[in-house]
């Protein structure tokens, strides 16, 4: 929550015809600034404008069907240099203003208690880096091989572990495949990838090597940087289907 | 210790669009790779990326933009005959190339290793 004393106030002027990836420009702003949990922000739409483009948008005049918008926050120097680079690069047509502010006060009795800034920890460490390269037809007694391993490895506290599903291939499941054409199969390879200590995988390697039948493992040895912010879980699963 | 033997591992990164001799490149690398006798190649598609040109590659709704990224692997003697074919293949994109160990798991049907 914002506090008494000095502060940036920043607008950014857009056109409602004006878009980010599909989406609306101003809308899509309004959406990061939530995201990025910043103190406030409001949209507001204008009666009448024009800008660079010396279009006249108007509400009330029936050939502009485009209005302007404006969006307004006022935050901390600090935060606003944060969220600045993300909004230069979205507000790809449109105006971003900065002015310095002054907050005389900032109440809301309702809001929830203050987080204390966390940054994520970046920790670098020798580590290596395990792919599993199968089919994805293949099983594990009843189960999708692929996801079986997912399972164990979870079992295991391994690190993290994905799943990709290839478009083509071939050789995944050994040397029968070879001799035929490049054929379009059901059949579509699958590579786990792992990353965890040498230690860690070290002990996964037999356990996955049993739950295999045609397949080809791989490990490089690489420079892993672990962001993680405090007090949250370390765990993240991303299972893809 | 994993006793994998050490082979080489080449991604090649490249977008969707990308054709040579008429067929998509990433068709034709498979084929070349076949037919050199490389021991594997699988082609996986990223959901957004930017290369050199600096453009982003992402799913549109009208044709298909996307990174590609095709992964081998094999010994380093075939990997060095492979990358001079890839080379002449590719007008642009990245070849990247790292020293692995690799098992190779195969089992019959009897399940013997």
């Amino acid at each position: 929550m914002l506090e008494k004393g000095p502060a940036k106030k920043v607008t950014v002027w857009v056109n409602e015809d004006t878009r980010h990836h599909h989406e609306k420009l101003w809308l899509a702003v309004f959406d990061y600034l939530r995201h990025k949990r910043i103190a406030g922000a409001s949209v507001t739409h204008t009666k009448m404008s024009f800008g660079a483009r010396k279009h006249v948008h108007s509400a009330d005049l029936p050939d502009t069907p485009e209005f302007s918008y404006r969006i307004e926050f006022i935050e901390t120097a600090e935060r606003v240099e944060e969220v600045l680079p993300t909004l230069y690069e979205m507000v790809g047509d449109g105006l971003i203003e900065l002015q310095d502010t002054t907050v005389i006060k900032a109440v809301n009795e309702h809001a929830p208690s203050p987080e204390p800034e966390k940054r994520a920890q970046p920790v670098r460490q020798k580590a290596q880096l395990m792919r599993v390269l199968f089919g994805e037809k293949d099983t594990w007694h009843g189960d999708r091989l692929y996801d079986a391993i997912v399972k164990r490895l979870r079992m295991m506290d391994i690190a993290g572990a994905t799943v990709w599903r290839g478009l083509m291939g071939y050789g995944a499941k050994g040397e029968t495949h070879r001799s035929r054409l490049l054929h379009i199969s059901e059949d579509l390879p699958i590579m786990i990838s792992v990353i965890d200590t040498p230690a860690k995988i070290e002990e996964a390697i037999p356990v996955i090597e049993g739950m295999l039948e045609n397949a080809l493992i791989v490990i490089s040895e690489v420079d892993a940087i672990r962001l993680t912010r405090p007090g949250t879980a370390q765990e993240t699963s991303h299972v893809q289907r | 210790m994993f006793s994998g033997e050490a082979a080489q591992l080449v991604h090649i990164h490249l977008n969707e669009g990308r054709v040579f001799a008429g067929q998509p490149l990433h068709e034709a690398i498979l084929a070349r790779c076949r037919a050199l006798g490389i021991a594997g190649a699988t082609v996986f598609r990223g959901i957004e990326g930017f290369g050199e040109t600096a453009e982003v590659h992402r799913a549109r709704p009208l044709g298909h933009d996307q990174p590609l990224e095709i992964v081998i692997v094999d010994e380093a003697i075939r990997v060095s005959q492979l990358v001079p074919e890839l080379e002449g293949m590719m007008q642009s994109g990245v070849i990247a190339i790292s020293d692995v160990k690799a098992r190779r798991v195969t089992k019959d049907k009897s399940g013997q290793a």
